[in-house]
């Protein structure tokens, strides 16, 4: 039997039926039907952000870490314009996030009315899907496809913008009951699983490199199977990390502008490599037009328009990283690489000098990955320590890495890891961040103390844009301008919010430090006070070729 | 090798699915001679069609992105001409 109901109850209740239990949110005049009805759905957890950039970061981090879509609400205008970098950064890593915002009322829009931005035309490029909802009674169902499409193919954020009277309009409601048309996972044709396999089998320095697809597509077991069947050793991208057992030994690490330097020889000596789910950015390529110059690439992903798009490929499959890597297990013949891999393990060098002993990356991060059982979720902002902690991080479960990738957007890992903490209610998660990035955020220490969520909080102080730093001394004559960047008192601040805080001046405090925050039954901040002018090593300059990385300061 | 490729996109008539139809080209200052959108076939549904100078391996990147537009139902190219004379006056 239907009933009358609002727009804003059908939307509230819509997302209950869609499965939907926390909304990452900021109330405002443009959405304040939905705020008003919201109590009445005890089952809509709302966390009160601080701005709605954490907002749609926090979604974001939950959809990361849960495989479900990842809710965001804001009101029109500012609100809404605050939650672009979030979708963006979204956007560029295939994540599932729902934006809900306020619009003025129909009659209002195209008047510049208060608080009227255009947020569908502004979040064209960087969304996957917008609505602007022109009757309450679309609403049930543009909400069950926002859903679907958010999460179908290949992931990314949708927007539903819903004008106020839209939200105060009447309407008979009928659940939106139709089938949610997720596309079948399609398996790969059986010449191409073929063709894959002979190069594969006639290959003597074969590589598989795995991204952020084969996380999305729950793919472990399958690439494990195929890396020990085929005895492929196994490069994680920065977003793949975590898809494969760090210390196995088949995985080599992280290739790239700052890859290991065996990393990087092995995809320039590689006769095949075989990628899944990934897109061979700019960051992971270098010179493309020096890339890998004697493999024969298979590159295997969901989104067709990745297939060929940077690196060309000998056989391109358009597929679930699951249901194709499967195939490929099935259709190769056991083999071993031992030649290959002892080639590879001749180049590699131990971590650089500066990673180890004292107040080092290694140092602390080995302090949080005992104190944490090496079970913890790790969400790092952007910047040296990102590049740290995915280089050194001894990660143990898959998807325990979680960090913006494509986007590179400062400010993301504090708010991100509010979501994280939600996805996976009583598990450890540190968000991890520079000085930089964490002041971008670090507001979002209130919504962590009222909303009761444990992410511990740890602060690379350097008292620099550190990256960018090193750029300067690299690449800009040492001219450090605008780098230097003064932090208030962190042990201050946490008090300030009523959490403990820590600062770490001393190896022989780590450990101890690290523990207590780690055992706190709530939020708190450690700040790790590190060398100041570290770098992070190797590193390819930007447009230089894998082949010519720098090893040390000059 | 630059040439000209004739884009067929047949898509929703929806201003949504148009506007993001148009923003693959803008967003890659891709040069477009002539743009023409007319009904096509049954209600609801548009026919997109544009010439673009280019060389193939763009032309096909172009296309692969149209693919992804929520409400593009089909997509053809050819390739109609020999290369345009690039010698400017």
């Amino acid at each position: 039997m239907s009933e009358t109901l609002s727009g804003a109850h059908i939307l509230c209740q819509s997302l209950v039926d869609a499965g939907v239990e926390v909304l990452f949110g900021y109330p405002g005049g443009a959405i304040m039907p939905f705020y008003h009805a919201l109590p009445e759905y005890p089952r809509l957890r709302h966390i009160l952000v601080r701005h709605e950039q954490a907002a749609a970061h926090a979604a974001d981090g939950y959809a990361r870490a849960s495989g479900r879509v990842g809710v965001c609400v804001a009101t029109s205008g500012p609100g809404a314009t605050n939650l672009v970098t979030g979708l963006a950064t979204a956007h560029m890593d295939s994540s599932p996030v729902v934006a809900i915002t306020g619009q003025v009322s129909r009659p209002m829009i195209g008047r510049d009315a208060f608080q009227e931005t255009d947020i569908v035309g502004i979040t064209l490029p960087i969304t996957k899907q917008s609505y602007l909802v022109q009757d309450a009674a679309e609403l049930a169902d543009v909400v069950r496809e926002a859903i679907a499409v958010a999460q179908h193919g290949r992931p990314g954020p949708v927007l539903i913008d819903v004008p106020k009277d839209v939200q105060n309009q009447k309407v008979e409601f009928a659940p939106s009951v139709g089938a949610q048309h997720a596309p079948p996972l399609h398996a790969a044709p059986d010449d191409a699983i073929r063709r894959a396999a002979d190069l594969i089998a006639a290959a003597k320095r074969p590589l598989l490199m795995v991204g952020h697809g084969v996380i999305l597509a729950n793919a472990y077991a399958e690439v494990r199977a195929l890396a020990e069947k085929t005895g492929m050793p196994v490069i994680t991208t920065l977003l793949g990390i975590s898809a494969f057992p760090e210390g196995h030994p088949l995985h080599l690490g992280m290739p790239g502008m700052h890859g290991e330097v065996h990393v990087n020889r092995a995809i320039q000596r590689a006769d095949v490599i075989v990628g899944i789910g990934l897109r061979f950015d700019d960051r992971v390529t270098g010179n493309l037009a020096a890339f890998a110059p004697r493999a024969q690439v298979v590159h295997i992903d969901l989104d067709r328009a990745e297939i060929g798009r940077n690196v060309p490929v000998a056989v391109g499959i358009i597929g679930d990283a699951r249901t194709v890597t499967g195939q490929l297990v099935a259709a190769t013949a056991a083999r071993n690489c031992d030649a290959w891999r002892g080639e590879i393990e001749g180049c590699r060098r131990p971590p650089d000098a500066s990673f180890r002993g004292g107040m080092s990356p290694e140092a602390i991060l080995t302090a949080i990955s005992d104190a944490t059982d090496g079970t913890c979720t790790i969400v790092t902002d952007v910047g040296q320590h990102q590049m740290w902690v995915a280089k050194l991080f001894p990660y143990r479960r898959p998807n325990t890495h979680i960090t913006s990738g494509g986007l590179g957007t400062m400010g993301f890992a504090v708010p991100a890891a509010m979501g994280v903490h939600l996805a996976r209610p009583g598990e450890p998660v540190w968000a991890i961040s520079g000085d930089g990035g964490f002041q971008m955020n670090m507001a979002e220490m209130a919504t962590m103390v009222q909303e009761g969520l444990t992410v511990k909080l740890a602060v690379f102080n350097n008292g620099y844009l550190g990256m960018v730093r090193q750029w300067q001394q690299f690449f800009h004559g040492k001219r450090y301008s605008c780098t230097p960047i003064w932090s208030p008192d962190y042990v201050k601040l946490a008090a300030a919010y009523g959490i403990p805080g820590y600062r770490v001046q001393e190896a022989s405090e780590l450990a101890d430090v690290v523990g207590r925050a780690n055992a706190h039954p709530g939020p708190a901040l450690v700040e790790f006070v590190i060398e100041q002018e570290a770098n992070v090593f190797p590193m390819i300059p930007p447009g230089g070729s894998l082949s010519e990385p720098i090893e040390a300061a000059v | 090798m630059t040439a000209s490729h004739t884009v067929n996109v047949v898509l929703d008539d929806a201003l949504l699915t148009l506007n993001r139809a148009v923003g693959v080209l803008r967003r890659r200052n891709i040069a477009v001679a002539g743009l023409a959108v007319r009904p096509c076939g049954p209600a609801g549904v548009s026919r997109m069609t544009f010439v673009l100078n280019t060389d193939a391996a763009t032309a096909d990147r172009v296309v692969q992105q149209f693919h992804k537009i929520a409400g593009v139902r089909d997509v053809e190219v050819t390739t109609t001409q020999d290369p345009p004379n690039e010698e400017q006056p």
